[in-house]
């Protein structure tokens, strides 16, 4: 008997943020092991899920939803099942990820100047947008599979700083006062925080459904930042780097398949060692 | 009919060679197919004879070379000390370790009055020191000294959730099982010791990981720590977890591949815990 404990031959995956620089990369590793990526985003992401179809060979979809809306999210559900017929996998990975504007007198990264706007605005999408993913799509999925007995699967992706607490000394910049410093937003760590506090709270009320929940702690990623910030960060991780933009692809694959089915309610932290010293 | 567990490329170990300890027991036996299965060759390492009878099957079924076995009493840390510089000899370049080797006996206070936290001996809790930790330490420092040196490697510490939750007395109550307290303790200092491996050796590029496996009940086989299927005490464990079961050692083989290959690339000092959810509730 052959098992390929990776396959996803047939199973469909539901990625928030499915559109953006990491959400492809997950897609990508889904629909190169047989599965059928849908890329949830906010923007239009069909040329990308085209792109996903002609280089795999599988029916991949782009659906445009706002996650923040549970209408649109109950419609999302609709659009899948009638196209598809069935949902094996979610993946919330979307996140709010703002320019932070700043002026001459305020920077409103900073905590005390954190508009309401902003800090509803982030929630919004990297909490209530998870919240809701899985009120709709995860209850879709415990429900049906209690009946016919296949396996469930969500997987939140977190973060390094849902386990510590940014440096916020990597991103001051020189030559700027004290009250002008720019630093990580806050809703970033309670955003990220708040996931895995999700992921273990619906590993334990979906585990007789047969829905497994992790989630994952990846570390910063490569993408042209300036060196002198990453070399700051580099220096605060053993191997001494950022993680590659398709790094992470392995993880994502492990977790959403059966290789790892007798794990729920894990953090799998990948982040290049930063919280291990 | 056995079952094979070749993965994609993503997860392959072609070419490399595997250090792999306890490799014939419980969960060893599966690991080893799983590796050898990847592409990987492998120096199995064990103490019983049980390792030396798993050879001629297994080359004949992989191919001649494809497994070493290297029995050796693992409490003579001299004759360790001889065979991990053997096989540096023979093997100067190993890709991965994976320590998985413990002594699950009465020794070591397994299901014997001795393991009960009042009765614990210093015997037990020196076997279990030098099991649950020293010998990752050993092959750690003689064989990944290599990979420092080439500047890649990955090492792959098997412990237990028992390192992070202790065993909970109401599994015991009523039966003969046991689990010593010398066992939680060892196995966290294998974690400990497992980030300490990645934080020192990963500026040279070597990983380390561990997994932390939760209730794999051996009960096909009749061992030291083996229960029989129809034991009550396996009712207890399986309504411990969140997912109502015991683990299959099938259900290792996907964290050890990831771990073991350059699919976790970025992964490292990270305790993996594969436990059917015991330690979420």
């Amino acid at each position: 008997m052959k098992t390929d404990l990776f396959d996803l031959t047939g199973r469909v995956a539901a990625i928030t943020g499915g559109g953006g620089l990491l959400g492809m990369q997950h897609a990508a590793v889904i629909a190169a092991h047989g599965g059928i990526p849908v890329l949830v985003d906010v923007t239009d992401a069909r040329e990308k899920a085209a792109g996903l179809t002609k280089t795999h060979g599988v029916p991949a979809l782009a659906c445009q939803c706002d996650i923040t809306q549970p209408e649109s999210v109950q419609q999302l559900l609709q659009t899948i099942l009638a196209r598809f017929g069935r949902l094996d996998i979610l993946i919330n990975n979307a996140a709010n990820n703002p320019k932070m504007e700043s002026s001459a007198e305020v920077n409103f990264s900073r905590l005390e100047n954190f508009p309401i706007a902003q800090w509803h605005a982030d929630i919004a999408v990297g909490l209530t947008g998870a919240h809701l993913c899985c009120q709709v799509l995860g209850s879709y999925m415990a429900q049906t599979f209690r009946e016919c007995g296949r396996r469930g699967v969500i997987l939140n992706v977190a973060s390094d700083l849902a386990i510590i607490g940014p440096d916020q000394r990597i991103y001051r910049q020189p030559g700027v006062a004290e009250h002008l410093q720019p630093a990580k937003p806050v809703t970033y760590s309670v955003v990220k925080s708040g996931l895995v506090g999700l992921t273990r709270y619906l590993a334990t009320y979906w585990a007789a459904s047969g829905v497994r929940v992790n989630a994952v702690s990846p570390g910063g990623i490569y993408n042209g930042q300036p060196e002198e910030f990453v070399q700051k960060l580099a220096n605060l991780i053993p191997l001494g780097r950022m993680a590659n933009l398709d790094e992470y692809q392995g993880t994502v694959l492990y977790m959403v398949s059966d290789a790892s089915s007798y794990m729920t309610g894990h953090n799998l932290v990948v982040d290049g060692g930063r919280t291990a010293w | 009919m056995v079952e094979t567990f070749a993965a994609g490329p993503l997860f392959s170990l072609a070419g490399k060679t595997v250090l792999l300890t306890g490799a014939s027991g419980f969960l060893g036996r599966t690991m080893l197919r799983a590796l050898l299965d990847n592409g990987a060759s492998v120096l199995a390492m064990g103490g019983s004879d049980r390792v030396e009878g798993l050879l001629a099957p297994l080359n004949q079924e992989y191919g001649a070379g494809r497994v070493q076995a290297w029995r050796v009493d693992f409490h003579d840390i001299a004759a360790v000390e001889r065979a991990l510089a053997e096989i540096d000899r023979q093997h100067p370049v190993v890709d991965v370790i994976v320590n998985n080797a413990h002594e699950l006996g009465p020794r070591t206070g397994f299901n014997v009055p001795e393991g009960h936290l009042e009765n614990a001996t210093f015997d037990g809790w020196t076997r279990n020191m030098t099991a649950g930790v020293y010998w990752a330490s050993l092959t750690t420092q003689r064989i990944g000294l290599g990979m420092k040196n080439r500047g890649k490697g990955s090492i792959v510490n098997i412990s237990t959730m028992y390192a992070l939750v202790a065993p909970s007395p109401q599994l015991y109550a009523g039966t003969d099982f046991i689990n010593p307290p010398g066992y939680s303790a060892s196995k966290a200092a294998l974690l400990a010791f497992t980030r300490y491996t990645a934080s020192f050796w990963g500026p040279f590029g070597v990983r380390a990981n561990a997994i932390l496996p939760g209730p794999f009940s051996n009960t096909g086989q009749n061992s030291d720590n083996s229960v029989a299927p129809d034991d009550p005490f396996l009712d207890k464990l399986k309504a411990r977890t969140v997912l109502g079961r015991v683990g299959n050692p099938r259900e290792l083989v996907g964290a050890l591949l990831y771990l073991a290959s350059d699919a976790s690339s970025f992964t490292t000092g990270h305790a993996m815990v594969v436990d059917g959810g015991w330690t979420i509730v």
